[in-house]
Formats: C-alpha cells, sequence, structure tokens
C-alpha cells in the first residue's frame, strides 16, 4: 500500500492559501469580465491550457507573433508563474479590429496560479511552434 | 421552418449548391477555413439567421450590425459561417432550421468542417484529416477522394447534429475533420480541411496565404477561442477523447 508523507505545518498552510488565490482568483473572473488585454502594461493575454497528472503539472501557452529568444518563464512565490514574449512587432489595437480606444501591445504577458505543490526549480521549459510547453513536477507526486 | 429560428433571404439563393458549414469548434477549424473561403472566393452574404434564442449580440462591420451566424454564397456555394459560438441548447433548433432551408434550396450536399483535437499537437510534423458521413454513398465519395475515414468513436457539437440530422432526412452530408490543437485556434489544421474539401467539391483553393497569416490568426482568434472553450466544456466536448463501447 501506498503511504504518504507527512506534510509540515507550513505546507498545509502554503497550499491553504494557494487555494484561496485560485477561489479568489476565480471569483473575480465571475464578477467582472476582464478584456484579455491590458493596456498599461502594453500586453495581451495568450490562450493556455494546465494538465495536472500525477507526477506533474504541464502546462502550455500559445505565444503567436513571438519568437524563443524572447520569451521569460519566471516562477513567482513558490506556487504562481510570470510568462511574458515580446512580440515581433508592436500591434495596434485597430489592428486587432478594435476602433473605440486607441493603443497598442508590444508582449503577450500570462500570470498562471498553480493548483498544487510543485518543484519549481525542476521546471523544464520548451518552446515548438509558437507553444510554449512548461513541465514542473509535482511535490507530491502520486503513484500513476 | 421553426417559429424560433428564421433565415432572412437578402439576395437571390442558388439552387442545387453545395452547402458548407463553419463554426466553432475545437481549434476554431471550421471558422478559420470558412472565413478563408469567404475572402478566397470572394462570396457574397446572401441570408443570415434570426431567433430570439440566440444571446443579444450583433457583429458590426462598418458601422452596421450583422447576425452572428450568416449565409454566404456564390453560383456553387452555399456557406454558412457563425462568428460567435451557438450556445448548447440552441444548437438542435439552429441546425434543424439551417438544415430544412438547405434542403428547400436542393443542395447537393452538405459538409460541416470541423476539428479532430490530438495530444501533443505541437510535436505533430503532418495534420491528417478525416471524414465521416450521413449515408453509405457520402461516405464512398470521401474514400474515393482517399480520405480516411472516421470509423468509431464520438462526434460533439454542431457537426454531430448536422450529421444525424442529415442521415435522417436522407441528404448527402460530409463531416471532415483535421487534426488540431483542442483550445487553441489553429490555421495549418484549417488548412489541411480546405485541402479536402478541394478534394470533394473540386473548389480550387490555394491555402499559401492562410499559413502565411497563420500567427496573426491566432492572435486575433484568442477571444473567440476562449468563448467558444466555454461553451465546448458544456457539451460535454471532451468526450470525443472517449474510447467507444461497441454493442453490435
Amino acid at each position: 500500500m501506498a503511504t504518504r508523507r507527512k506534510r509540515s505545518v507550513s505546507e498545509i498552510i502554503d497550499e491553504y492559501f494557494a487555494d484561496f488565490d485560485k477561489w479568489a482568483e476565480g471569483f473575480r473572473e465571475v464578477i467582472t469580465e476582464a478584456p484579455s488585454w491590458n493596456l498599461r502594461n502594453c500586453s495581451i493575454e495568450p490562450l493556455h491550457n494546465m494538465m495536472i497528472t500525477p507526477k506533474e503539472v504541464l502546462v502550455t501557452v500559445d505565444l503567436p507573433f513571438t519568437s524563443k529568444s524572447t520569451v521569460k518563464v519566471e516562477p513567482v512565490s513558490g506556487n504562481a508563474l510570470e510568462i511574458t514574449a515580446k512580440m515581433k512587432r508592436k500591434i495596434r489595437l485597430d489592428d486587432l479590429g478594435i476602433a473605440y480606444c486607441k493603443g497598442e501591445f508590444e508582449k503577450l504577458h500570462s500570470h498562471l496560479l498553480i493548483p498544487v505543490s510543485v518543484n519549481m526549480k525542476k521546471m523544464d521549459v520548451q518552446y515548438k511552434k509558437g507553444i510554449l510547453e512548461i513541465h514542473i513536477p509535482r511535490k507530491h507526486q502520486r503513484p500513476t | 421552418m421553426s417559429e424560433e429560428v428564421k433565415i432572412i433571404e437578402r439576395r437571390k439563393i442558388p439552387f442545387g449548391a453545395t452547402l458548407i458549414f463553419g463554426f466553432p469548434d475545437v481549434g476554431l477549424v471550421g471558422v478559420i477555413a470558412a472565413s478563408y473561403l469567404i475572402d478566397e472566393l470572394n462570396l457574397e452574404e446572401v441570408a443570415y439567421l434570426d431567433s430570439k434564442l440566440l444571446p443579444p449580440l450583433i457583429v458590426l462591420h462598418e458601422g452596421l450590425p450583422h447576425s452572428s451566424i450568416r449565409i454566404f454564397a456564390d453560383d456553387n456555394i452555399l456557406l454558412a459561417i457563425s462568428e460567435a459560438p451557438i450556445p448548447v441548447d440552441v444548437i438542435y433548433p439552429i441546425m434543424d432550421a439551417l438544415i430544412d432551408w438547405g434542403k428547400n434550396k436542393n443542395v447537393k450536399m452538405m459538409i460541416s468542417l470541423s476539428g479532430l483535437p490530438i495530444q501533443d499537437r505541437q510535436d505533430a510534423k503532418e495534420l491528417k484529416a478525416f471524414a465521416a458521413a450521413s449515408n453509405p454513398e457520402a461516405l464512398k465519395i470521401a474514400q474515393d477522394k482517399s480520405i480516411e475515414v472516421l470509423t468509431e468513436g464520438y462526434m460533439v457539437g454542431p457537426q454531430a447534429i448536422m450529421l444525424q440530422r442529415a442521415a435522417n432526412a436522407g441528404t448527402p452530408a460530409l463531416t471532415l475533420l483535421a487534426q488540431c490543437f483542442f483550445n487553441y485556434p489553429d490555421p495549418e489544421a484549417a488548412a489541411e480541411v480546405l485541402k479536402d474539401l478541394g478534394k470533394i467539391t473540386g473548389l480550387k483553393v490555394e491555402v499559401a496565404k492562410l499559413l502565411e497569416k497563420g500567427e496573426e490568426i491566432r492572435l486575433r482568434a484568442r477571444d473567440v477561442m476562449r468563448r467558444t472553450q466555454e461553451e465546448m466544456s458544456k457539451t460535454k466536448k471532451g468526450q470525443e477523447y472517449d474510447i467507444p463501447m461497441y454493442v453490435s
């Protein structure tokens, strides 16, 4: 029978706050449907997908109009990722068919919360055809 | 035609054409392919769908309101496209109305364009396309053009209803599906499905421009993809991944 390692108090507290952040993020999305772009930091939010397996968290992000050399993936506070990628050229809002306000974008930016404990130091990042693929091993790996 | 869903004709509709559907679904394959066809073939808007069942949404083009579901045409093609995802609870009445309308226009065949999501799509070097049909005769048309048949499995969404209703009505219909991303716009998959559409209909569609504009399309289509994903989760779209349980 598989045995489960006892978690420390700090790990339990970390997970509690991670769960709370996730809930709060979902609640924010429900009450304020924000646009997928941000003129203040000149960024567009890319599409992403997250899959949690017993061994790892696999995140993919669609980063069109970018090149590999400008992609930055930075862990934030142990349970979040900050992803930015500079676009090959600046895109104006009216290029995207939005005419009621003015502005331009120079990067894709995403802040992703990881809902389980992961080992960010062992994160593996790949970029294939404009798709960013991030593998992060889970701290508490489940038997497969 | 249903009282709840009306198709308003703005121009003369050709009889005996092929009716093509491009609706939001996995990878937005159908919508991307249909939009490209409208541009490449200079199709004209000939009709639109009006229904209180749809969300209170219009699409503005050059300052004028348009229905999110419109029909474009030339002498040989009728093409129905939706610029917004179709809510799951109205897919049946919408597809019923479009299929009845198509039958009244004596269409020779109905073809829906869509995708088939695969894992690790970013690693795929070549994308395959498949066909499913409303009857054996339509299936043979695809096989004769060397298009692989999707022999078993589940299909969810407008293209599933189109095939089923067309089968009930005895109308020849095909669904063409290219391997694609589940929730990222996939212009490469749209190009694949257009190649097979060309084999079936004889349409000559050069997809090079579509592939060139691929990154721009992926950027512009993000929001429609996001909304489509929300609707797909309500239709249990992930069921297409399920291993079928056959009862013979």
